[in-house]
This record gives structure tokens, sequence and C-alpha cells, in this order.
């Protein structure tokens, strides 16, 4: 069996009378994109400093590459925390070489590393400037290659769109997209569930400091989906068999379905019926976004069902 | 080791390279310079090589006359008239008068036409009678009576030995204590600025996950302890350079020694001392939410080291006095307390040696308390750390 690169374990930490994080546990696997998802103040930062070893947890284990933090797995991670920056009054090349010979590289390495990422990024021109006289687009991409400079095997990015402009949030997504090509292990701390859809595996959501969800995002979604279909097309798509309610719904139709009626039964009713043409016919899955708001209000799949059901 | 190694590099590459620190260290070997330069100036503009003439009514030093050395010739007038006629032309710079009852009543007059004579000038007439009076004596007494008393305070043990009469000898610990304590504030100032610089510009949690606290600080802490370090060495080299020069000229500087004893109890309270001090401003830095919140708290805290200078008063009067004794064992004043006291009185071992494991002891809590509020303080960005953070901290989960 593959050794998890992270490996979290029952980890509690209280600041004074509040319990951030209570027994939160996941394993992140090597070459995966992973989800830490929640809402605001639910305890990611938190965990995530306690995987860093910036906070020490006050129970539970943390392990990172198969054993406790040390040195050299240090090296091999690229943080970039959601509260970010750089040194204002510095160069960015003398900066960016700074911090790369800090995670173990040589600094004649380093120096060419970081020159071929400034190039890819358009940096190169500036790279004699104090980064506080460098564009905030220009400081995030500077934050984009002190994170990766060092190529390192687990990329842990807390919020990594924030305060992008879209021309950057795709540039970040692009590079993070080819990290994840190249076998890295990507745990990625965001709001944005579509960027989770379209790039995780498989997630974590925490409430109040507590595991509400974990595991695979595609078998979540299919946990979460109620017992209806999407249709879209043309044609008469009321009174089919085992359909209770039609309801349009912008360019589709939801047919909510009497239980145990599987979908193939509206569909091959559908395919019988003249004048009707199908341009999609799917499950109606919740989005991440649907379910996270759903599990945050303290509903199980099963509550979710039931209140999609309730529209009949 | 490599990282701190590197963030020493680091910190003390970025400053030196700033306009700030060739500023301060050029504005103060200018200051050495042009101290030295005016004594010197002083003392040559101040030394008139005319005569110094007397009449002697009394008839005691039988019209003897004295070549000059390092102070002006001395030349016999048989008369008061002949003597004013001298000083008029500006022959002499000025004449003493022994009148006839001089050797019961030991007052002579002195005549001058504007400037009054130098103390060197009268220093040299006075040594000149002594001589010519103590004529005929052994040598001993003769050497006894031109030298004058001579006070020297000796350890039992014979280690330690001060002569009050020579003040540069007595103030030089003194200010050579106050260099060091001032290398210490300036570093333990650079290193709380690097702190909150490094709070205000976000880059702790990234710091904080590629080295430990431990590395960060310290590496910090050794590369600018070397920043105030070179502006000393730089200082003291120039000063040395300067008092050699300026020695030339003044006589009291040629006599200036330093001991080893007082260049062992630098080195050995210099360490603990910034330690300490490094220790709290660590702890101010990660607990005020900026650099300048931070240097109003820091301010308060070097007053904490500077106590005995402003108690200087007591310890000139009384060095030995139970204030200057609580302010040589009490950790921030210790370093101080001792350089102060250096000079003026032998300090017993017992309170060296007292003293330097209290601070060494007060430095070790310092730093690992420091340690403790790090890690939680410096990720409170804009926030100031409230009691409850410090004591949760202190709980020894945080750290």
């Amino acid at each position: 069996m593959t050794m998890p690169t992270v490996q979290l374990s029952g980890l509690c930490k209280r600041f004074g009378s509040v319990e951030a994080v209570s027994d939160v546990s996941f394993e992140v696997y090597p070459g995966e994109v992973f989800g830490l998802l929640g809402p605001n103040g639910a305890g990611k930062t938190t965990t995530i400093r306690m995987m860093l070893d910036i906070f020490r947890p006050d129970r539970g284990s943390v392990r990172v590459f198969g054993k406790k933090l040390d040195e050299d797995a240090k090296n091999r991670i690229g943080y970039m925390p959601e509260e970010r920056g750089l040194y204002k009054d510095l160069k960015l090349e003398s900066t960016l070489v700074y911090l790369a010979t800090l995670k173990g590289m040589d600094e004649s390495a380093a120096r060419s590393r970081v020159a071929e990422w400034m190039k890819r990024l358009d940096l190169y021109d500036h790279r004699q400037k104090k980064i506080q006289d460098l564009s905030r687009g220009m400081q995030q991409k500077a934050q984009l290659i002190a994170t990766l400079v060092h190529e390192p095997d687990l990329i842990v990015v807390d919020e990594p769109f924030a305060n992008l402009d879209p021309v950057n949030t795709r540039l970040a997504l692009g590079i993070l997209e080819e990290q994840c090509r190249a076998g890295k292990t990507i745990l990625m701390s965001t709001h944005q569930m579509y960027q989770v859809e379209a790039m995780c595996n498989r997630i974590v959501l925490i409430d109040k400091g507590r595991t509400v969800l974990y595991g695979e995002v595609e078998k979540i979604k299919r946990d979460f989906t109620t017992n209806a279909i999407l249709v879209e097309g043309q044609g008469d798509f009321s009174k089919l068999p085992g359909v209770l309610d039609l309801r349009q719904e912008n360019s589709h139709w939801r047919l909510s379905l009497t239980p145990g009626t599987p979908p193939q039964t509206v569909f091959r009713a559908l395919a019988m019926r003249d004048g009707v043409k199908i341009d999609r016919f799917e499950l109606a899955e919740p989005s991440l976004d649907d379910i996270f708001i759903a599990v945050v209000q303290g509903k199980n799949p099963a509550d979710v069902a039931a209140e999609e059901g309730s529209h009949a | 080791m490599r990282k701190a190694w590197l963030i020493s590099r680091q910190e003390y590459l970025n400053r030196v390279r700033q306009r700030s620190f060739l500023l301060g260290t050029l504005s103060m070997l200018v200051l050495i310079v042009g101290i030295m330069v005016v004594s010197a100036l002083i003392a040559l503009g101040g030394r008139d090589r005319r005569p110094i003439g007397y009449v002697d009514l009394a008839g005691v030093l039988h019209g003897q006359s004295a070549a000059a050395g390092d102070g002006p010739a001395v030349r016999a007038f048989a008369d008061e008239a002949a003597a004013r006629a001298a000083l008029e032309s500006g022959t002499i710079q000025a004449f003493y008068l022994l009148p006839q009852d001089y050797l019961s009543r030991h007052e002579v007059t002195l005549f001058y036409a504007k400037d009054k004579p130098g103390n060197q000038a009268r220093s040299t007439f006075d040594d000149f009678v002594r001589n010519v009076l103590a004529e005929g004596q052994p040598a001993d007494v003769r050497q006894r009576l031109t030298e004058g008393s001579r006070l020297i305070l000796r350890s039992l043990d014979g280690q330690r030995q001060i002569d009050p009469s020579n003040i540069l000898d007595a103030l030089l610990p003194f200010f050579a204590g106050f260099l060091f304590v001032l290398a210490t504030m300036a570093s333990s100032g650079y290193l709380l600025q690097a702190l909150t610089s490094e709070k205000e510009n976000r880059t702790s949690e990234v710091m904080m996950t590629t080295v430990t606290p431990m590395q960060l600080v310290g590496g910090k802490a050794v590369g600018l302890m070397a920043v105030s370090l070179t502006q000393l060495a730089i200082w003291l080299a120039v000063a040395v350079v300067s008092i050699l020069v300026a020695g030339q000229y003044i006589a009291e500087l040629r006599a200036l020694h330093v001991s080893p004893g007082l260049v062992l109890i630098i080195v050995a309270y210099f360490l603990p001392s910034y330690a300490l001090i490094a220790g709290m401003m660590t702890a101010i830095g990660a607990i005020m939410p900026d650099q300048q919140q931070g240097q109003q708290m820091a301010g308060i805290l070097n007053l904490l080291f500077f106590i005995p200078y402003l108690l200087a008063a007591i310890f000139l009067s009384n060095p030995n006095s139970p204030v200057a004794v609580v302010l040589t064992l009490f950790p921030t004043t210790a370093f101080t307390a001792i350089t102060v006291r250096w000079g003026m009185t032998t300090i017993p071992m017992w309170q060296l040696v007292a003293g330097w494991v209290i601070l060494v002891a007060a430095a070790a809590f310092s730093v690992i308390s420091a340690a403790q509020i790090f890690r939680i303080g410096m990720l409170a960005y804009g926030q100031r750390l409230g009691l409850a953070s410090i004591r949760a901290a202190f709980g020894g989960k945080s750290g």
C-alpha cells in the first residue's frame, strides 16, 4: 500500500477557551490534489499550521513523508500561506535566491532556477527592483516562484487564488496543474469550489474544527445525489412514468423521480416518445458548493435528498 | 546550522549595505576623530613655550634656571622691574614672585600679562621649586617630594589594582562598557526591527515552515550582533589610532592602558547581556503589532540597562554602596554596573561570579520564553498579543 505523503491523526488544538481544531484526521497520497475545505474560521489554516510544525498540536500526530517533520522534510515542502508577503525592501532576485537556499538549494543552482522562473513569469527584467516597487500582480508571481523554485514534492497552498486577478488566477491554476501532472502532491485549501471540483481528487471538509466530510469528490457527489435527473432538449417531458415532479430550471428540466424508479426507465420512456429531442440527460448531482453549504448547515446526504424531494 | 548561517549572513549583508549603517558608522568616526583633533589642538594651542620667570626675594632658589623640557624653561630675574619688563616685552609668559617670608608663609604671587599660564607651565615651576628646595636631600626623599603622594588600591589577591591619580584609567572601563552596551542596544534594536518587519511583511509564516524559530531568531541575532561588532571594531580601531596620534600631544593618553581583567569581564558579560536583551526584543517583536509600538516598548526596556549610568553620582561617591552591589547582581544592570564600578573600586570576586551566573540564568530564561511566545505572536498579524495568548504560549503546547 502506498505510504501517505501527509498523515494527520486526531489533531486537536485549543487557543485559550476556543477549540480551533478537534479530532481532525486525513491522509494525502502521493500525486493527488487534495482539497481542504471549510467555511471561514473552520480551522483549516490552524490544521495546515500544525501540519507544517508552525503550531504544535495539543493532541494527535502529524507525519509528513512517513515521518515527523524534520529539516529534510521541510526542504521538500513548498508553502504558500493565505497571509503572504515577501521582504519589501529587498531586491527581487536576491530575495528569491535567499529563500531557495534556505530550502536547501546551493546558491548557484538557486540563482539559475530563479532566473528560469523569472523569465517564464515575465519578471526577469525587474529582478533588480525592490519588491515594494513591483506591482501587486508581480509580487504574487514572485510568491509563486518562492513556493515552487526548490521543486518541492509536497505543495501546500492556502487560498491560492485569493486576491488574484483573472490573469494571475489562470496562471496560478496552470502552474498548479502542471505541478500535478509532474506527479507532485498538492494540498489546497480554498473556498472556490469550482476550482476544487476541477482539480481535486479527494477532499476533507472541516467545520467548527471538526471533520464533517472526507473522501473522493466523485463519491461524495454521488452520496449527495438526489433521485432526480436533468434533461435538456425539446419536446414534451410531462407525464413520464416514475416522475413525481417536473420543474424548469434555466435551460433544462429537473425531473424528480418516485423512490425506486431508476433513471433508465425515464430515459427509455423519453426515447420512445415522439417529437422529443434530447441534448442532455444526466443525474442531478449537487455541486460541491451545494454540498458544502448543506453540510455546513448540518445536513447529511439523506437530508439533502429529502429536501430535494420536498420540491415535488 | 547551515540555515542559521544563511540567515545570519543575509541579515548582516542587508544591514551593512544600508545607507543608515554607513551614516551611523561614519558619524561616530567623525565624532571620535573630532574629539581627538580638538583635544590635541587645545593641548597644542594652550601650550605657551615661552619661559616662566621668577623673582626670588627669599633667596631660596639661588638664581638657578631650568632648560625647557616637556614644559617651558625657567629663568631667574634679579628684581621685579626686570621681570615686569620681560613680561611686557613678551619674552616670558609669566613670572612668580617669592616674597622674603616665603619659607614661613609658603605663598607666591603669579604675574601674567593676558592669559594665565597653563597647567603644564605652572606644574613645571612647582617641580623646579621642589627640586631646588630638596637639593642635598637623599635621592628617595627628593623623589617623594617631587612626585607627591600616590595612592594605589590593590585587591588582597593582587589581581586588581587601581591608581586613582590616572583619571583616564578610571574612565576607560566606563567608556568601554558604554560602547559595548551601546553595541548591545544597537544589535537588539536591529533585531526588533528585523522581527517586526518579518511580521509586517507577512514573511514569518513561510520562514517558519523553512527553519525553526530558534534558527530564525538565532540567525538574525548573531548576524545583527556581528553588524554591531563590525561597527564597534571600526570605531575602536579609529579610536586607538586617534589615541596613538593624540598621545603625541597629550601625556595622559600615553599612560592609558587596558587591563586584561577588563577585557575578560567585557567578553564574559557582553554575550549573556546580549542574549538577555535579544530574548526580550524577540518577545516584544512577537507581542507588538508593528515596529513603532515595538520600539516604544523597547525604549522603556532599554532604560533598565542604563540605570547605572543614571545613578552615576551614587557610584562615584560610593562604588561599593548597597545600590551599586544590587545593580551588579541584577541581570539587566549587571554589565553596566560592573563597567561603571570597575575603574573606581575593586569589585569582590563573589559579586563578579554571582552577577554573571544570575545574568546567564536570566538570559537563558529570556531566550526560552521568547521562543515560546514567538510561534504564536509572529502570526498574529496586525494584532497585539493578549495576555491570554501569552499565558497559552507559556502553557508549553504552542511552542
